[in-house]
C-alpha cells in the first residue's frame, strides 16, 4: 500500500476539498500524512519535495519511489486509490 | 612645562604644539558627555596631577583622553566613558596596513588609495560599534553571534539595483557636480553617462551596483549602427567598467550587468526612450532584435577576454532564464555561445526566472523579486530602484554548539539571533533615516535628489538582508552528519532554513520592513566566525572546522551549501543545494567548479537546461582556474606555479572567489583553505565530451 503526503495552507481556496480527501481516505484506512506548509514542518517537507503549488497531494510507496502526484489540483478519491494501490 | 597636541584635544585641524591648559580637559568632559562641571574639574586635576608626578616633557592629546576615560571607569562612569572615546588605530596597526595588502575583500588592491579606504573603514567599523548599533548588537557582532556586514560603510545602504532609464532620461545631473549633462544623444555618451553614474553609486552604496536588462534599454542607441560598431561599443562598456579601479579605494566598481535574450513580459509593451531622452514611439517588444545585438557582442568580448586573454572580473553578466527564453527565436545559438563563454573564462550567470517570476539581479548573489507595484513601475522604468539597507549573517555552527543536541533549544536560539539580526536592521534604518533626512544638504545628497516625484534612493522599497553560514556544520554538529551524507541530514537542513523563513513572513508583518533571507557570500565571514569559534568551542569546533587548522586555513561552509570538497556529480549538487532556494527568496547560487575542465558548449547547455527544467535552483555559475604571467603576460588554464609558456614563476592565480572572479594572491586564509578543498568536476565534464565525439 502506498502512502498519501496532502499539502496545505490554512488560507489557500482548493486546500478545504484537499483536507476532505484526507478524511475520506483516512475511512478507507489509507496512511495519509498531511503537512501544513505554515508551519516549520509542514514547509521543510513541501521544499523537500518541491511543492511550489497548493494544495499537492503525492503518492509514495515504501522505500519513497513516486506512485502519483497531484500538484495544484484535487483529484477523484479513486485516482488516488488506485495509485496507492499500485504499491 | 607640559604640552599637547592640542589640535587632536580641542578637535581642530590645526597640527601644534601647545602649553598645558586643564580646562580644555573639562571642556571636552562638559561638550561630549554628560557629567557636571565640578566632576569634570576634579578629573581634570587628577589627571594634571598624574601627569605632573610622571615628570614626562610632552604628551600626546589621546593619552591624555585615555588618562581620563581611566578617571571615568574608576569613578563608574562607564556611560560617559563610551561618550569620551576616541577613535584610531595603533601605530603598528597603520604601519603594517600601508605596507601590507588588506586581504578582507579580495576586490580590493594595495596601494594608497586602499590604505585610505582601510583606515576610514577602521575607524566607522568603530564608530558604528559604539554609536549606531545597541550595545548588545555590537557585541553580538564581536563575538561572532552574527556579523554586520560592511561596517565600514555603516554611512550607506548595502548594494543596489538601478535602472539606465533614469540616465537616459534626466541626463547626468547630480548634486554638486560641476557640470550638468543633457540625456545622451549618442551611444558612446550613454556609455560614458552610465559609467560615470555608477561610479557615483558606487560611492554611496557598500556593494555592488546592479544594472537592470543593460541590452533592452541601450537597444533604441544601437539602432542602425553596424555589427562592428555595436561590437566596438560593447568593448568599450566592458573595458570601462573593468579597468575602473580608481573608484573608492582603488576598487573596481562591482557591476552586475542584467542581460535578456526576449524582452520580458513586463518591458514589451513599455514605451522606449532613445536619443535625447525622448520617447522613439516604439515599444521595447520592437526592440527585440537590437536588443540581441547587443547582448550577442557583449559575449562576444567576454569570449575574447582583456589583453592577456584573463577573463574580465567586471562587468560580471547575468543572463535571465525565463520560460519566455524558450520559445524566443534563436535562443539556442545564443544559450551556446554564453554556454562557450561560461566554460572558457567562466564569466556567465545564469538565472532561473521561472513562471511569472521577474528579478534584477546583483552582487554575488542578491537578486529582488519584482512584486506586483514593481511590475507597475516598469512602464516607467527610470523608477525600478532598489537596494538593501544591510545584510546581517547568523553564525548558525555556533548555535549547535550551544544547544548540545536539543532540537528545541537550537531553533528557540534560531529565533533568538534572527531577532538580534532584526534589532539591529532596525537600528541601520533608524540612522540611514537620520542621514537621508538631512537632504540635499546631507551625507548621502546623490540618494535623496527627486528628479521624478520621488528621492533617488526609494527608502520604502528597501530590503533587510538575513543570511547564514555554515547551515552544514551546523547540521553536523547537530545531527552527527553533513547534509551530504543522508537524507535525514539534508531534510533537518532544510528545516532550519523553513524555520528561518517563517521568520522571515512573521517579522515582516510585525516590523512592517521588507526583511528578507539571502545566501552571504561571507567572503570573509565564513573566516571569521569559524576561527572565533576556535576560540570559544575548542576543541569541539576544531573536529568540525574545514579546512586546515595548522595553517590557519579554516572556513565554515557558506551559507546552505553542500561540503566544497565531497566529490558529487555537479547535476546532484545542483539539485540538491537548489532544494533550498525556493526558501531564500533574495538569492542563490551554486557553484560548479571547473578546475582545468573546458567542457563543451553543448555540455554546459544541455546543463543549464536541465537545470531550468528539473530543479527549483536559483542561479548556477561555472567557475573555471587560470594562471597569468606577469612576465608574457599570457593567461593559461588551471592553477599552477609557473607560468605553462615561458616557466616563469611570476605567476598569479585567477578564479571566482565566492560570485566574482579574482587574484587567488589577494584571498584570505579561510577562502585559500576552501581552494583547496574545492571538488573539481574534471571528471564529469570530461567523460560527456568524450561521449560527445564518440
Amino acid at each position: 500500500m502506498g502512502i498519501v503526503k496532502i499539502f496545505y495552507k490554512d488560507d489557500c481556496p482548493l486546500c478545504p476539498m484537499a483536507k476532505k480527501l484526507k478524511d475520506h481516505l483516512r475511512e478507507k484506512n489509507v496512511t495519509v500524512d498531511d503537512f501544513n506548509v505554515g508551519t516549520t514542518e509542514g514547509l521543510a517537507e513541501a521544499t523537500f519535495y518541491r511543492v511550489m503549488a497548493l494544495p499537492t497531494i503525492l503518492v509514495e510507496d515504501e522505500s519513497e519511489n513516486s506512485l502519483g502526484e497531484w500538484r495544484g489540483n484535487v483529484p477523484h478519491i479513486d485516482e488516488v486509490l488506485s495509485a496507492v494501490q499500485s504499491a | 612645562m607640559e604640552t599637547t597636541d592640542l589640535n587632536l584635544f580641542v578637535r581642530t585641524s590645526e597640527e601644534s604644539i601647545s602649553g598645558w591648559d586643564r580646562s580644555k580637559i573639562v571642556d571636552a568632559l562638559i561638550r561630549e558627555t554628560l557629567i557636571d562641571r565640578d566632576t569634570a574639574g576634579e578629573i581634570s586635576k587628577e589627571v594634571e596631577q598624574m601627569i605632573r608626578k610622571s615628570g614626562i616633557q610632552v604628551i600626546t592629546a589621546p593619552l591624555i583622553r585615555e588618562l581620563v576615560n581611566a578617571r571615568l571607569i574608576e569613578k563608574g562612569l562607564e556611560n560617559s566613558r563610551k561618550m569620551h572615546t576616541r577613535l584610531g588605530m595603533p601605530l603598528y596597526d597603520v604601519d603594517s596596513l600601508i605596507l601590507h595588502p588588506n586581504k578582507e575583500n579580495a576586490n580590493v588592491p594595495h596601494g594608497p588609495e586602499a590604505t585610505n579606504l582601510t583606515l576610514a573603514e577602521g575607524i566607522k567599523k568603530e564608530y558604528a560599534l559604539l554609536s549606531v548599533f545597541s550595545q548588545e548588537v555590537a557585541d553580538a557582532h564581536m563575538n561572532g553571534d552574527i556579523h554586520l556586514h560592511d561596517l565600514g560603510f555603516v554611512d550607506r545602504p548595502y548594494c543596489s539595483g538601478q535602472s539606465l532609464e533614469y540616465i537616459k532620461k534626466f541626463g547626468l545631473d547630480l548634486p554638486h557636480s560641476l557640470s550638468m549633462a543633457k540625456p545622451a544623444k549618442h551611444p558612446e555618451v550613454l556609455l560614458a553617462h552610465l559609467v560615470k553614474f555608477a561610479a557615483a553609486l558606487q560611492s554611496h552604496f557598500a556593494g555592488a551596483i546592479g544594472w537592470d536588462a543593460i541590452n533592452i534599454f541601450f537597444a533604441p542607441y544601437v539602432e542602425g549602427m553596424s555589427d562592428n560598431d555595436v561590437k566596438q561599443l560593447a568593448q568599450m562598456l566592458i573595458f570601462e567598467f573593468s579597468q575602473q579601479a580608481v573608484a573608492r579605494g582603488g576598487q573596481a566598481i562591482f557591476t552586475d550587468i542584467n542581460i535578456y535574450w526576449e524582452i520580458p513580459k513586463h518591458f514589451v509593451n513599455v514605451p522606449a526612450i532613445g536619443p535625447g531622452g525622448k520617447f522613439t514611439g516604439k515599444t521595447y517588444g520592437e526592440y527585440e532584435k537590437e536588443a540581441q545585438r547587443f547582448a550577442w557582442k557583449l559575449f562576444e568580448v567576454y569570449k575574447e577576454g582583456d589583453g592577456a586573454g584573463r577573463p574580465f572580473f567586471f562587468p560580471k553578466p547575468i543572463v535571465h532564464i525565463t520560460e519566455k527564453f524558450f520559445h524566443t527565436d534563436g535562443h539556442m545559438d545564443f544559450l551556446n555561445l554564453i554556454s562557450d563563454v561560461a566554460s572558457d573564462k567562466g564569466n556567465t550567470y545564469y538565472v532561473f526566472d521561472r513562471g511569472e517570476t521577474a528579478k534584477i539581479s546583483e552582487c554575488c548573489r542578491l537578486s529582488f523579486k519584482l512584486e506586483e507595484s514593481d511590475l507597475l513601475d516598469a512602464k516607467e522604468p527610470w523608477r525600478m530602484r532598489y537596494c538593501a539597507l544591510q545584510n546581517v549573517s547568523l553564525n548558525l555552527p555556533r548555535l549547535a554548539y550551544m544547544a548540545k543536541n536539543d532540537d528545541t533549544r537550537l531553533f528557540n536560539l534560531i529565533t533568538e539571533r534572527f531577532l538580534l539580526a532584526v534589532r539591529a536592521h532596525k537600528e541601520k534604518r533608524a540612522f540611514m533615516e537620520k542621514l537621508l533626512s538631512l537632504g540635499e544638504n546631507g551625507p548621502l545628497a546623490l540618494l535623496t535628489m527627486n528628479r521624478d516625484g520621488m528621492p533617488y534612493l526609494r527608502f520604502n522599497h528597501a530590503s533587510h538582508l538575513i543570511g547564514m553560514v555554515g547551515l552544514n556544520e551546523m547540521v553536523q554538529i547537530h545531527t552527527g552528519e553533513e547534509m551530504h551524507v543522508s537524507k535525514k541530514a539534508l531534510k533537518f537542513g532544510i528545516k532550519a532554513i523553513a524555520h528561518m523563513n517563517l521568520l522571515t513572513d512573521h517579522m515582516r508583518r510585525q516590523e512592517n520592513m521588507k526583511i528578507v533571507l539571502e545566501q552571504t557570500p561571507a567572503e570573509s565571514t565564513s573566516y571569521r566566525f569559524a576561527r572565533l569559534d576556535l576560540r570559544y568551542f575548542s576543541p569541539h569546533s576544531g573536529r568540525i572546522m574545514k579546512g586546515d587548522i595548522a595553517s590557519g586555513e579554516v572556513y565554515y561552509t557558506n551559507s546552505t551549501h553542500l561540503n566544497v570538497k565531497q566529490a558529487m556529480n555537479p547535476i546532484e549538487r545542483v539539485t540538491t543545494e537548489g532544494l533550498f532556494h525556493p526558501l531564500i527568496e533574495a538569492g542563490s547560487i551554486s557553484h560548479v567548479w571547473l578546475g582545468e575542465a573546458q567542457p563543451s558548449k553543448e555540455a554546459i547547455a544541455d546543463f543549464v537546461i536541465k537545470t531550468f527544467k528539473h530543479t527549483t535552483n536559483d542561479q548556477i555559475a561555472f567557475s573555471p582556474e587560470f594562471t597569468t604571467c606577469n612576465k608574457c603576460h599570457r593567461t593559461g588554464r588551471g592553477l599552477a606555479d609557473a607560468c605553462s609558456y615561458c616557466g616563469s614563476t611570476d605567476v598569479d592565480g585567477i578564479t571566482r572567489i565566492t560570485g566574482y572572479f579574482t587574484k587567488v594572491s589577494s584571498w584570505n586564509k579561510g577562502k585559500l583553505g576552501e581552494l583547496k578543498d574545492r571538488y573539481r568536476n574534471v571528471e564529469y565534464f570530461s567523460e560527456k565530451r568524450k561521449a560527445a565525439n564518440e
